[in-house]
């Protein structure tokens, strides 16, 4: 396999983007169950982190994966949280038929977020099994 | 009574707060990696040699935490490496570890997941710091 990320800005990739990148590398090399997902996912995902002002655009392209400093043009699904509710959001365990699980207390924790506007995801409606795939993605809980 | 930042007094100190500490032992049961602790030399702060601070962490326990050089703490699982003002900014509460690590003012070395999966852990020992008195070189 080549290498499942790259880095649009190269040397100067943030550290908020090479710890993303770095975060679903891992997952897909050492999960062999994640590979499906990132094979099949092709979309934009914005994240920004509200509290450090720091943001980074997943370029999902089917199989791998370029990740780009800031917020770009023509994301599909844009996060917003505090840098507490994105490390957050990597803890959600993935439960029955493959989805999150918000009912236990991480989960809890990240839907009363969501519920309260601390964590707001742009282009939700439309985007759901996007969405799903990406949180796979993202999560280390085993 | 206060220690010297990164000695070995503040070393055992540290150590003791968090074996004393509930939230921490709840949080790191499966942790089993040694964590390093790299504080890089600053001299117009008064710190003019870098310290390494190797911390023994097991199943929510602190078996041992030690102060040596750099490359002590550099040959841990996990290592984690700041300026003395970086980690002086964290134990007074100034900066968190983590928001630290995603701005790129720590820099992180280990494998992420096993690192996002425990950062309530991670949290509270920077918690655990943040409870020892310690009096500083460049306040000194």
């Amino acid at each position: 396999m080549t290498n499942p990320v790259d880095y649009a800005d190269g040397d100067d990739a943030s550290a908020f983007a090479r710890m993303l990148g770095g975060l679903i590398e891992a997952n897909v090399v050492a999960r062999p169950e994640k590979l499906t997902d990132f094979h099949n996912l092709k979309a934009r995902v914005g994240i920004f982190v509200t509290d450090i002002d720091e943001a980074v655009t997943l370029e999902f392209q089917g199989g791998h994966l370029l990740v780009r400093n800031g917020l770009q043009e023509g994301r599909d699904v844009t996060i917003r949280a505090d840098a507490d509710t994105v490390m957050q959001l990597s803890n959600v365990k993935i439960g029955f038929a493959g989805m999150p699980n918000y009912l236990d207390s991480t989960g809890r924790e990240v839907a009363g977020k969501m519920l309260s506007g601390r964590l707001r995801i742009e282009g939700l409606l439309g985007n759901l099994t996007t969405l799903n795939r990406v949180t796979r993605l993202f999560s280390v809980a085993t | 009574m206060t220690v010297a930042a990164f000695s070995p007094e503040w070393a055992q100190a540290f150590k003791e707060e968090i074996n004393k500490s509930p939230v921490y032992q709840q949080a790191a049961k499966g942790w089993k990696w040694t964590v390093g602790l790299v504080v890089e030399a600053e001299p117009d702060r008064k710190f003019p040699e870098a310290r390494g601070v190797v911390m023994d962490l097991f199943e929510g326990q602190a078996r041992d935490i030690r102060v040596g050089s750099a490359a002590d703490a550099q040959a841990c699982d996990f290592v984690i490496s700041g300026p003395y003002s970086r980690w002086k900014q964290v134990a007074l509460k100034e900066l968190d570890a983590t928001r630290g690590m995603l701005q790129g003012k720590l820099k992180l070395k280990g494998d992420l997941p096993t690192v996002v999966r425990y950062t309530k852990a991670s949290q509270e020992l920077t918690e655990c710091t943040t409870r020892v008195p310690v009096t500083w070189p460049d306040e000194a």
